[in-house]
This record gives C-alpha cells, sequence and structure tokens, in this order.
C-alpha cells in the first residue's frame, strides 16, 4: 500500500483545492519517471510492495509446500515418521518404487486414453460446433442463446457432474441405458460402471462438462477474424470449403493450439470426477496418477512415495505449462496485447 | 465442392449441432425431473421420463437435515472470505504490473504468477495438509480453505485486474495528480471506479471458482466444516441413493453459479482461458 510520504512527491503540483490557476501543472516525478532512481522512494518501493504481498502469499503456499515435496520425495517419510522427525534419506527408492509398479503404469495407460479420448476428442467437437455455430447459425440472440446452453454444463461444480452421470449411467434403471434401449441403439443394459467401462464412463461426463470451454475460445478467436480477409475471398469467388480450408482454419491455429494446450494441461490435474464417480475402481481400472499420489499421500499417508509420484507429474507438467507460456507470449506479442 | 453439396454438409453440421444442444440439455431435464418425483419412482426399474406424480415437497424436505443447509452456509463463507482475500491482494498487484511494469519485476514476473494457477495441485495439496495439521485451526476448518483456494484464485485476479487497469486510461490518473490528488485518494477516487466493473466481474468469477470446488474440499474437510460439494455425493438413507433429495439439492446449489454466469458471460472466455479452471 502507497505509504503516506508519497504526498512530499506531489509538492511540485501543491496539495491545495484544485483549481485552474494552480501553476506550473507538472507530474510528480516518481509518476512520469521510467527509470528507477535512488531518491526516488516511492516509485521504487512502492510497486515492489504492492507485488510484495500476492508473491509472498504464492511463496507460503505454493513454492514451500513444492519444495517440501521435492525434499520428501527422496526421505522414507510415513505418518509416524513424519510426526516423530525421524525420517532418512532413501536416495531413488520412493522414484523406484513407483516406476517400477504396474499401478502406476496402468494409471498412465488410463492417462492417455483420457487424453486421446477425452482431450482431443472436446477440441475437435468445439472446433466443429464453434465453427458451424459462427458460420451457419445467422441471428445474434439464437447464437447467444445457444452459446449460453452449452457453457451451462461448466458452471456446475464437478461434485454434481460426477452424481448427475453417475445418476444418469445407473446400470439397472439408469435413464441412458433406458433411452438407449428405447431407441433401439442396444438390446440389453450397458454395465457403464465394470472394468473396463468405467473410464469411459468418466470420459463421456468428462466431454459433457468440458467440450464448452475449448467451444467458447475457439468461438470468440473467429469472432475476431478480420472481416475484411472474407470479403476480399467473396469477391474473389471463393466457396465456402475453401475459404475454410484456405482462410479461418490457418488463421485460427493458434487458438486451437491454444485450446489444445489448455485441455492438455487440465488432464494432469483432472481427478475430481474420478473421486465422484469410481473412486478408481473397479479393480484400480480408473485410476490417474494424480489420483494415486492424494491416495498413498493423505489417505494412506505414505508420504514419501506420495511425493515422488507428484514430481513426476509436476515435472511434466512443468514442461508443458513452460512451453504453453512461451507459445502464449509469442501470440499475445504477435497480436500486440502484451 | 458443388452449391448442393455445400447446401448439405451445411443441413448435416447445423443437425449435428442442434443433436449436440440436445445432449448437453438432457442431463439438465433429467436433474429437474428427478428432483420433482418421489422417492419411490425415482427406484423403479424402468425408469420415466416424466414425473407420475409431481413431488415438489423435495425442496424443502431436504432442508429438514439441518445439516444440509449448514453445507451451504459453509460454502458461502468460504467462497465469500476467499473472494475477498483474492480481490485485495490482486488488485494492488495488478494495478503495481500495470502502471509500474519495470519496478514491479515485469511481465516475467507476473507470467510466473500465472503459472501457478495452471500446475497440478497434487504438489502442493499433501505438504499442505501436513502442514495445517499442524497448525492451531487445524485442516478442517474455514480458514485452511480460505488459504488454500488462492492458490487459484489469486493468479487469476492478479492477471484479469492487470489488464483492466491496462485498459483503463492513463491520462484520467494523470489529471488527478495535476490537481493536486495525494496517490491514495488518486487511487481510490479515479482508478478504482474506472475498473469497478471489471472488478466486480473478477470477484464473480473467483466467487463461482472457490464455491465449486471440490477436490480440496474433499480432501481437507468434513467433520467440522462440510461443503455443500463434498456433502452431495453422500446422500444416502441406508444402502438407498435418495436420488431426488440429491438432484433437489444440487438444484438449489448450483443456482447461484448459472446466475451470475448469466450476468457477466461477457469475461467469462477471459476468465476460463486464462487458465485451467480446475484448482
Amino acid at each position: 500500500m502507497p505509504p503516506a510520504e508519497v504526498r512530499s512527491g506531489t509538492a511540485g503540483a501543491g496539495a491545495g483545492a484544485p483549481s485552474g490557476q494552480q501553476a506550473p501543472a507538472a507530474l510528480p516525478e516518481w509518476f512520469t519517471s521510467k527509470k528507477t532512481r535512488p531518491n526516488l522512494i516511492v516509485s521504487r518501493w512502492v510497486p515492489l510492495a504492492l507485488v510484495g504481498a500476492p508473491v509472498l502469499v504464492l511463496f507460503a503456499i505454493v513454492v514451500y509446500p513444492t519444495v517440501w515435496m521435492f525434499y520428501h520425495a527422496f526421505q522414507n517419510t510415513n505418518i509416524m515418521r513424519l510426526f516423530r522427525g525421524n525420517w532418512s534419506y532413501v536416495g531413488w527408492e520412493n522414484f523406484e518404487t513407483v516406476l517400477t509398479s504396474e499401478r502406476f503404469w496402468d494409471s498412465v495407460q488410463h492417462l492417455v486414453q483420457y487424453l486421446v479420448f477425452g482431450a482431443c476428442l472436446q477440441v475437435l467437437l468445439a472446433t466443429v460446433l464453434a465453427l458451424t455455430l459462427y458460420e451457419v447459425v445467422k441471428r445474434d440472440w439464437v447464437r447467444v442463446l445457444f452459446l449460453i446452453i452449452l457453457v451451462l454444463p461448466m458452471m456446475l461444480p464437478p461434485s454434481i457432474v460426477g452424481v448427475l452421470w453417475k445418476f444418469l449411467l445407473t446400470p439397472s434403471n439408469g435413464a441412458i441405458n433406458a433411452a438407449l434401449l428405447e431407441l433401439g441403439l442396444i438390446s440389453e443394459h450397458i454395465e457403464w460402471f465394470n472394468a473396463g467401462m468405467s473410464l469411459w464412463s468418466i470420459i463421456i461426463a468428462d466431454v459433457w462438462n468440458w467440450t464448452a470451454l475449448p467451444l467458447l475460445i475457439i468461438y470468440s478467436g473467429r469472432v475476431s477474424l478480420p472481416p475484411a480477409v472474407y470479403e476480399a475471398a467473396r469477391v474473389d469467388g471463393a466457396g465456402g470449403w475453401l475459404v475454410l480450408r484456405r482462410i479461418t482454419l490457418p488463421m485460427l491455429k493458434e487458438v486451437i493450439a491454444i485450446a489444445f494446450i489448455i485441455r492438455f494441461m487440465d488432464a494432469f490435474k483432472f481427478v475430481d470426477l474420478v473421486y465422484v464417480m469410481t473412486s478408481g475402481g473397479p479393480a484400480q481400472t480408473s485410476e490417474l496418477p494424480t489420483y494415486i499420489a492424494f491416495q498413498r499421500g493423505i489417505r494412506e499417508f505414505e508420504v514419501g512415495e506420495a511425493a515422488a509420484y507428484a514430481i513426476i507429474i509436476f515435472a511434466f507438467s512443468a514442461i508443458l505449462i513452460t512451453l504453453f507460456l512461451r507459445y502464449l507470449k509469442k501470440v499475445l506479442k504477435a497480436q500486440g496485447i502484451a | 465442392m458443388s452449391e448442393a453439396n455445400y447446401r448439405l454438409v451445411r443441413g448435416l453440421l447445423l443437425a449435428f449441432l442442434g443433436l449436440w444442444l440436445l445432449l448437453t440439455l438432457f442431463p439438465f431435464y433429467w436433474q429437474i425431473i428427478t428432483a420433482l418425483k418421489d422417492a419411490a419412482e425415482t427406484n423403479r426399474t424402468v425408469p420415466t421420463f416424466w414425473p407420475d406424480v409431481w413431488h415438489p415437497r423435495n425442496f424443502k424436505l431436504v432442508f429438514a437435515e439441518a445439516s444440509n443447509f449448514q453445507a451451504l452456509v459453509d460454502s458461502f463463507i468460504v467462497a465469500t472470505g476467499n473472494t475477498l482475500a483474492s480481490l485485495v491482494l490482486g488488485t494492488l498487484a495488478g494495478y503495481a504490473f500495470a502502471r509500474f511494469p519495470r519496478q514491479a519485476g515485469g511481465e516475467n514476473l507476473a507470467f510466473w504468477i500465472l503459472s501457478n494457477r495452471m500446475f497440478p495441485p497434487v504438489a502442493v495439496l499433501i505438504p499442505m495438509f501436513f502442514l495445517f495439521d499442524a497448525t492451531p485451526w487445524g485442516t478442517d476448518s474455514h480458514l485452511s480453505l480460505i488459504i488454500l483456494y488462492l492458490v487459484f484464485n489469486m493468479p487469476l485476479a492478479t492477471w484479469l485486474m492487470m489488464v483492466f487497469f491496462r485498459d483503463a486510461p492513463r491520462e484520467l490518473e494523470e489529471a488527478a495528480y495535476l490537481d493536486g490528488y495525494p496517490p491514495l485518494r488518486a487511487f481510490f477516487k479515479v482508478t478504482l471506479p474506472l475498473v469497478l466493473p471489471g472488478m466486480i466481474s473478477v470477484a464473480m468469477l473467483c466467487w463461482i471458482f472457490a464455491w465449486n470446488e471440490y477436490l480440496f474440499a474433499n480432501l481437507f474437510v468434513g467433520t467440522e466444516v462440510k461443503t455443500f460439494t463434498i456433502v452431495i455425493p453422500t446422500f444416502t438413507h441406508g444402502s438407498q441413493t435418495l436420488w431426488n433429495l440429491q438432484m433437489a439439492f444440487s438444484l438449489i446449489a448450483m443456482l447461484p453459479p448459472l446466475v451470475l454466469f448469466v450476468l457477466l458471460r461477457r469475461y467469462m472466455v477471459r476468465g476460463l482461458s486464462l487458465g485451467v479452471v480446475k484448482g
């Protein structure tokens, strides 16, 4: 917060009642100055103080825990040793335990399945839907109405989404099975929560829940494309297909990429529907790495092993996030925003 | 591609969009009619797509259990407390980033703050569990959730407020200084009112995210404090799930975010695409 001394900086303009004849009108130096100067205490310390508060908070609640995690990934910590304070260094043993366990590699396989059929499918669907919505639907209020409907699922808490889909997919008397039977698409009930099927159920719920996010991003990208280009294409007599392939998609390339990366990064956090819908079951067939990390750490108190899980996940997302931010900066620069 | 073909493709796309809209709406429809059925009807072997008997009393029955209402109160306390904290910190930092970018650490620091929102919380939550356990208030309290939710809400607030302050014309603030306003007064009388609409929308966004949060609450609280998000999956009576009450309660609980969303849909894209909504 700006301290009281800053008043001295405004002395040149006078602190009296603002009026026209106050001469000479000059901005306080700390405000206009682009350089940091030693005599301008305010210009140097006030911004630092303002930014410092959130940075300190982030250090306390993000950086410190992360460092703690890195430390314990190399210790044989569990709940007993944690409270007695007698854990000891074990080197890479925790990582070995994780990387040689079948449970981990199964969960990686599930994650890949989720990425391919969840995240990729969502971006694909979102591209088709967003462009259809913009190009084919002509009335403005209809578009807005459709957009609102499409985005509604995203506003629900994950626990409601999970419960709702668990209810819809109930094998014996759920709505989905009943509707599919009625329409003649299936001849007997699908066991949605059996081994092998439960992960698909989670993916279905997630597609319903999150397709709207890439859709919104791509739609707003399409809205901001310059109409002049399309005018020129029309004058040149280019057909709809050609315009889509040669103009719209190339110009939306970055936006679609951003939507895709965002969904990709989300996948590494995604775990709440697993908790609500299946708890990783049956027989661990719908577990994701994040889920195992929480189970091992907070439910079973194998802190060291959980830390190893967390570090592996953390490293993957760190790479993704660095790439993403670099890309985002480039795109923002190109558009003159940042 | 010929004109007739093109028209056919358009028709197909439109049909697909229509189908998707129906699929989007169907779960909501099911939720609403289930909330209006009685318990026996929700457990029939062949589900009914239109209630035989209307049973709107469910919405009252939900609150027969006092803990359900208390859960909404707990969620409200956590969401509001967290929103206020995020907003204060985010506004100050956002102002510094927008007005004094170089002195405030530059865009790298801004990007670093934003990146905190994108990291998976797994590396943070497990240590925080044991750290909060050692504090006087423990893990199972409003305060622990209010602090934890800063992990995803404060970076968002900082970044969005930075954008809003940057968009606010600097000239007006300069004019205030020329008129002899001291900095604090210029900030509160001139700059802050300019970004107030943006600030309100940031507050609403943060509030929605904190209200909806499930994962942190599931792992950290549950006895003393129960947010509605962790109460909803546990609606059982004996071995039977009370679907109608569960759906009625979730309809009530999801109303606030839906209303807020319709109010601020203009800002939604910006807020959501900045990263990765899940906590």
